[in-house]
């Protein structure tokens, strides 16, 4: 918690988060996405919107191992990576 | 100052112009004094005189005539000025009676207001979301919907701490991170633990500058559950997270570019939980 005293700060409020606690991965069944991700990043030093697909693989292979709740990709805000195979068929013919 | 047959009609003239001005100007002013009516008694008496006395005299009487008319005056309505202040000061004290009771209300309602003001702003607060309180239900909408502002680069940093008890390592895997608001984002701690003995550990985080704090939000992460560690075991802990994207609306915020997210993991002891603020461990992981 915050330790600043002032009377006109706002002190800090953790936060739970949204969508609670992901289980432990004790059996790296993910590593090898997680790893995929860390070497997207190294390489785009660190930008995190060129390697929203890296990520969106990452989440999904959770969802797969039983590792995270089952969710539908809108709702973690990869909805651009979903629209856009379906836009660039319908942009070829 | 010579008085003759021109300074009569001068005196005459000037106490018709005297009189017209205090006409005037008494009309201007409250017509409630009797000064006017005092002043004219003085004026007629003063003609009088004037006739029995002669000129000279007359206007001397004329030129010193303001200063006995206005004792006259005190002297006249000393019985009526008597019971004219006693109503006057019942009036007074009257007023002063209701104004007292209005400021003792006045106060009195002050001091109800800070008492009621505790939940009022609990209320408002949940309502509003203001300074970082969870508001149930509006976040999941918003994920989907959110438009990701391009514009506004943000430089996300990594920290993380143990407590002097724990003996896990635990640290980062980026030291940094570039988002824009509205877009999530996925950052990995790992931690280890060298000891032989398994050991959980549970963690807090904190964002600093404080205020964005408030828009910093974490969709999943590993914090305030217990995390369980086997010997000699090592894992990856992830962290998926989005910056509000009216954080590039608010003010305060033009100047800060760089957020830091700081983790922390303390030793639980078996079956110990943390207060959550306003979260149920209840739906996690069973």
């Amino acid at each position: 918690m915050s330790t600043a005293m002032n009377f006109s700060s706002k002190s800090f409020r953790p936060r739970a988060p949204d969508k609670g606690s992901f289980p432990l991965d004790h059996f790296g069944e993910c590593k090898a996405f997680k790893e995929k991700f860390m070497t997207c990043l190294k390489d785009n030093s660190y930008d995190n919107s060129l390697c929203r697909l890296q990520s969106k693989e990452y989440l999904e292979c959770r969802m797969d191992n039983q590792l995270m709740a089952k969710e539908p990709l809108e709702k973690l805000g990869f909805k651009d990576l979903l629209d856009k195979p379906s836009q660039e068929n319908q942009v070829k013919p | 100052m010579i008085c003759n047959s021109k300074s009569k009609v001068v005196c005459q003239f000037h106490v018709f112009v005297m009189l017209l001005s205090i006409f005037i100007r008494e009309s201007l002013c409250y017509p409630k004094n009797s000064f006017l009516l005092t002043s004219t008694h003085s004026c007629i008496r003063g003609l009088q005189v004037q006739r029995a006395k002669g000129i000279h005299s007359y206007c001397q009487w004329f030129l010193c005539r303001r200063v006995p008319s206005r004792l006259n005056i005190q002297k006249r309505g000393v019985k009526s000025r008597k019971s004219q202040t006693r109503s006057q000061e019942d009036d007074w004290r009257k007023r002063n009676k209701t104004v007292l009771t209005y400021i003792a209300a006045a106060g009195v309602g002050m001091i109800g207001l800070s008492y009621a003001a505790v939940p009022l702003y609990r209320l408002y607060c949940q309502a509003s979301g203001l300074g970082g309180t969870a508001v149930a239900g509006h976040n999941a909408e918003q994920v989907e919907t959110m438009a990701p502002v391009k514009d506004r680069v943000l430089k996300i940093t990594f920290n993380a701490d143990t407590h002097a008890s724990i003996q896990w390592n635990f640290r980062p895997q980026q030291s940094e991170i570039y988002v824009v608001p509205g877009e999530t984002a996925l950052a990995f701690y790992r931690a280890k633990n060298p000891t032989d003995k398994p050991v959980i550990g549970i963690s807090t985080y904190n964002v600093v500058p404080f205020e964005a704090g408030q828009y910093f939000n974490k969709i999943q992460c590993f914090c305030f559950e217990e995390q369980r560690l086997n010997p000699k075991e090592e894992v990856d802990m992830p962290v998926f997270f989005y910056i509000d994207p009216e954080f590039d609306e608010d003010p305060r915020m033009a100047r800060v570019d760089t957020i830091t997210l700081s983790y922390t993991f303390f030793e639980a002891k078996e079956g110990q939980k943390l207060p959550l603020p306003g979260y149920s461990l209840t739906s996690q992981h069973s």
